[in-house]
């Protein structure tokens, strides 16, 4: 246990670890703005509330009173993508689902993180190559932190989730995307057409016309 | 009355909140630690728990039990410089596998063309890994085994190939003590079955 301690340790607030020029660096530079923007950044993940499969029934453990998630900032799950910060994709994407979850998900404002929670999420896992499954939200999505496990026990969704915020940590506010001149502010992700429907509803008629002409000839 | 499921509910949270203080202080009274020990860990996940159970995750993790599983990984024997890797690559995880997520590359002696039971590469893809643990109940050498790790998160999809899969007997026998030692015994006992039945062949002879 001491061991796993000394593994997670967080370097905290007021230790920046950047390198800072020799002869500015008595001086107060952006690199603490940086710190103290994803420090406050990292505390208060707030995932979006929704849940797709078995995954979500760990979601909510790591949610309850044995685990708790609030001890990271990251309890308030917003039942609205406008105040969600991640996108905790927990469980299997079905190609009728993807739609709503790419419009949430470009509903969603900057900054913003993708996790894929569990096997199904991440590639597919057992139902990889079922006709209705995404194989992997990352072929719609840009994932940012993958959790393996069917499903992760709360305990590694935790692990995961400690993850995204030294991802966090490692970013600086004059390299994101969109904060970033001449780029996109936001990360739009465009619809997917997934193949036409096998049977056109239009064409209801006709094909009504053609089984009653085989009937009759049988 | 309107409003006596509430004060029931608040009443419930205040002895808890109570509770966790009196616990506290009982472990302070017996010289005990209540957080960040395993012996404390055990109290707050048992049955006579009182008070606040969080387990606190990264400084404290829940006691797994024995059989907890999680992903696989291939178990050598020898030690680390002197890698005695128990898979013959033989391909029996691949196919009990349901998601399919093994790939075994065999390995062909050069000279004469032959395999070789030593798999030359062995991937087993964790993001599609369901933990269903079947690799290691299938396998004859108990050379794949599932793991206690769960903490495997990663930025990018996790394919483990060799390197990352392979680990000490040792570190087996640690997490799986029991499962270890009736392996063994019947290790043994097979050893000398077969010497015994040799013994008696050369004095038959």
């Amino acid at each position: 246990m001491e061991e796993h301690k000394e593994e997670n340790k967080y370097e905290g607030l007021n230790l920046p670890n950047y390198n800072i020029p020799e002869d500015i660096q008595n001086v107060v530079s952006i690199t603490t703005i940086d710190r103290l923007y994803n420090w406050g950044r990292r505390w208060s993940v707030w995932p979006l509330m929704f849940g797709l499969a078995c995954c979500a029934i760990e979601m909510i453990a790591a949610q309850t009173a044995r685990y708790d998630m609030a001890r990271f900032g990251m309890e308030v799950m917003r039942p609205t993508p406008r105040q969600a910060d991640m996108m905790l994709v927990s469980g299997t994407v079905t190609k009728k689902m993807l739609p709503s979850i790419i419009r949430l998900y470009n509903q969603m404002p900057e900054p913003k993180y993708v996790v894929a929670m569990g096997a199904c999420a991440s590639s597919g896992g057992p139902f990889k190559e079922g006709y209705n499954v995404v194989a992997g939200i990352d072929k719609f999505l840009p994932v940012d932190v993958y959790i393996p496990g069917c499903p992760p026990t709360p305990q590694a969704l935790i692990a995961g989730m400690m993850k995204l915020q030294e991802k966090i940590d490692k970013q600086s506010i004059k390299k994101v995307r969109w904060y970033e001149k001449g780029k996109n502010d936001s990360n739009y992700v465009p619809m997917p057409i997934l193949g036409p429907d096998l049977i056109d509803v239009r064409r209801n008629a006709e094909y009504k016309e053609a089984a009653a002409k085989k009937e009759g000839a049988a | 009355m309107y409003g006596k499921g509430i004060l029931k509910g608040l009443s419930v949270t205040w002895k808890r909140f109570w509770d966790t203080y009196l616990d506290d202080i009982s472990w302070w009274v017996r010289g005990k630690k209540r957080y960040y020990t395993t012996e404390g860990v055990a109290h707050r996940s048992s049955k006579d728990a009182r008070g606040i159970f969080t387990v606190q995750y990264p400084e404290e993790q829940l006691i797994q039990p024995e059989e907890f599983r999680f992903v696989p990984f291939l178990v050598f024997d020898g030690n680390e410089e002197n890698k005695e890797v128990r898979c013959t690559s033989c391909g029996i995880c691949a196919k009990v596998c349901p998601p399919q997520c093994i790939w075994i590359v065999r390995t062909n002696d050069p000279n004469t063309g032959k395999p070789v039971p030593q798999p030359a590469e062995f991937y087993v893809d964790m993001d599609i890994c369901m933990n269903c643990g079947f690799c290691a109940e299938y396998c004859p050498f108990d050379a794949i085994k599932m793991d206690h790790e769960f903490a495997i998160a990663s930025y990018d999809r996790n394919v483990y190939n060799l390197e990352k899969l392979l680990k000490p007997a040792s570190y087996y026998a640690e997490i799986r003590p029991l499962n270890y030692n009736k392996e063994e015994e019947a290790r043994k006992a097979k050893e000398a079955a077969k010497a015994a039945k040799a013994a008696a062949a050369t004095q038959a002879a």
